[in-house]
């Protein structure tokens, strides 16, 4: 049975569909990237494997529980397996770097304050954040924040970790740092990881496999290197980041040759 | 354009009734989580903190302001009559059966509730609350909670402490601008005053403090659209309470005097 099991899930927001019958496994200890235009669904993907948005149609069930089928608490039972890095790490401003990561121990196990210091510890020298744990988050840089993110995400050693764009606006270096943090966290965690992403180079070296979304629906999910020779037009024109093909709804501008451009 | 009509009207109400619906449902369950564990005393204390103490420079300031108004425009008004020792009576009457509750309850309306309004706002926006949410924790709980229980708590003292500085600048005008006696003035302050109106007093204030900490948390937690939003929590919350707040206090005395 896959640890996740996303069946039929269908998603629209008022007459604009989202999500349309999109069917994916994912294995336990495996790494699933999610790839897609902007606004194809991904995010919406994973708040319904989060439970914070329910279905029109279909189910996600995590380790065979249906989540749009459990009661408050149970669903809160299945999130505390869960470790969920926001787009923008969405750090608990109020907080200092300690508290955010501290946060989760506090509320659900009965730790003394010493063995709290010492997973905290723990879990920002997996993510190279050690020391920082008097700042506050608006003390931290874009890349620091979603490492910070990270280390909150881990500190209940969830059994499955959902990334949601962990390397957008970053610049390329902090792209490649956040990339190996995540294969850091995937080997020394062993956890099942869902990851979106736009960054390729990241994708390619984090997944085991690959999934492409793409007005809504799941035309591809395979392993990196049969993905990378997938024939589909959009998966290659994807793959080539091309702005000509059946990827875009609206044609795009023509391309001036470059005299024209200065001319 | 009749049909037009009806269909704008039957729009509006179904959405006026959806809006109260979903307050009803979200102050429900913020009443059934206040026993719900874990308890968080240090959330809980730095509640107070905010909602208490940090108010009391704006009590005070406004206690004192409107109460020496008041005592000007009694004094003036009994001078009329040659009954001057009757401002002191019914400036006792008015500061604890009214103005001390409703002034509190307005200016904290405006202090807290929309400091509440914004905080949750942003915490909606940069998607904080959901992270609350994904690390198994209701918002409900550790955010409507707390506030509510130090409103419902800090508001009533606040009130107490509104009447105790209102006994002052009544004082200041009658009795230091006016020249009538300090023996007479404490004595004919309370004359009128019986413990049951201080009672009316507080649970008027706690309703209030309930009111602007429930509107408070629901807009703020109801915000949407980035920025905008955020700036417009405040200020509907703001509006909305303090019409509740009127709106409680008229029912509140006809029910309490009774």
């Amino acid at each position: 049975m896959a640890l996740i099991d996303v069946v039929n899930l269908s998603k629209a927001f008022g007459p604009k569909v989202v999500l349309s019958d999109v069917n994916l496994q994912v294995e336990e200890g495996e790494s699933l990237v999610v790839l897609g235009g902007s606004g194809t669904g991904k995010t919406v993907l994973l708040r319904n494997i989060m439970g914070l948005l329910t279905p029109d149609s279909g189910h996600v069930a995590v380790e065979g529980k249906i989540i749009a089928q459990l009661s408050r608490d149970e669903l809160f039972k299945v999130r505390q397996s869960i470790g969920m890095c926001f787009q923008m790490a969405a750090l608990f401003d109020s907080m200092t770097v300690f508290e955010n990561v501290a946060f989760g121990l506090r509320r659900h196990h009965q730790l003394s304050e010493d063995a709290i210091r010492d997973r905290v510890e723990e879990c920002l020298s997996l993510v190279g954040m050690r020391g920082t744990e008097q700042l506050k988050p608006a003390e931290l840089s874009g890349g620091m924040k979603r490492r910070v993110g990270f280390a909150r995400a881990i500190a209940l050693k969830p059994k499955i970790l959902l990334f949601d764009e962990p390397t957008t606006g970053l610049d390329p270096v902090m792209t490649d740092v956040i990339g190996r943090v995540i294969l850091d966290l995937k080997h020394e965690l062993g956890v099942t990881t869902i990851t979106i992403t736009h960054d390729l180079k990241s994708a390619f070296e984090i997944a085991d496999r690959i999934a492409l979304l793409f007005r809504g629906e799941c035309i591809a999910c395979q392993h990196p290197d049969e993905f990378k020779i997938n024939p589909n037009p959009v998966v290659q024109q994807f793959l080539r980041g091309d702005a000509d093909g059946p990827f875009l709804q609206d044609p795009p501008p023509p391309k001036r040759k470059p005299k024209e451009a200065h001319a | 354009m009749v049909l037009t009509l009806f269909d704008k009207l039957g729009s509006g109400l179904l959405e006026a009734l959806d809006t109260a619906g979903d307050f009803a449902v979200l102050s429900g369950r913020t009443f059934a989580a206040i026993f719900k564990r874990p308890f968080d005393g240090a959330n809980l204390m730095r509640q107070f903190q905010s909602v208490g103490v940090n108010s009391i420079p704006v009590v005070v300031l406004t206690s004192l302001a409107v109460s020496m108004v008041f005592a000007v425009q009694l004094a003036f008004g009994f001078r009329q009559f040659q009954a001057e020792g009757l401002a002191s009576q019914v400036e006792g009457l008015a500061i604890v059966r009214e103005l001390a509750p409703v002034i509190t309850g307005l200016m904290l309306s405006g202090r807290i509730g929309s400091a509440m309004a914004a905080e949750l706002g942003t915490m909606q926006v940069t998607e904080q609350i959901d992270a609350l949410e994904c690390l198994a924790t209701d918002p409900i709980h550790y955010l409507f909670v707390p506030r509510l229980l130090a409103s419902a708590i800090m508001v009533p003292l606040l009130t107490g402490f509104s009447i105790y500085v209102g006994f002052w600048g009544g004082y200041l005008i009658l009795v230091g601008v006016e020249g009538q006696s300090a023996f007479v003035y404490a004595s004919e302050f309370y004359k009128l005053l019986a413990f049951r109106d201080v009672q009316i007093a507080l649970t008027k204030a706690f309703v209030f403090g309930m009111i602007i900490a429930l509107v408070g948390c629901w807009r703020g937690y109801r915000t949407r659209g980035g920025a905008e939003g955020v700036g417009n929590a405040p200020t509907s919350s703001v509006v909305t309470s303090s019409l509740w707040i009127l709106i409680a206090d008229f029912f509140l005395t006809k029910l309490l005097l009774v």
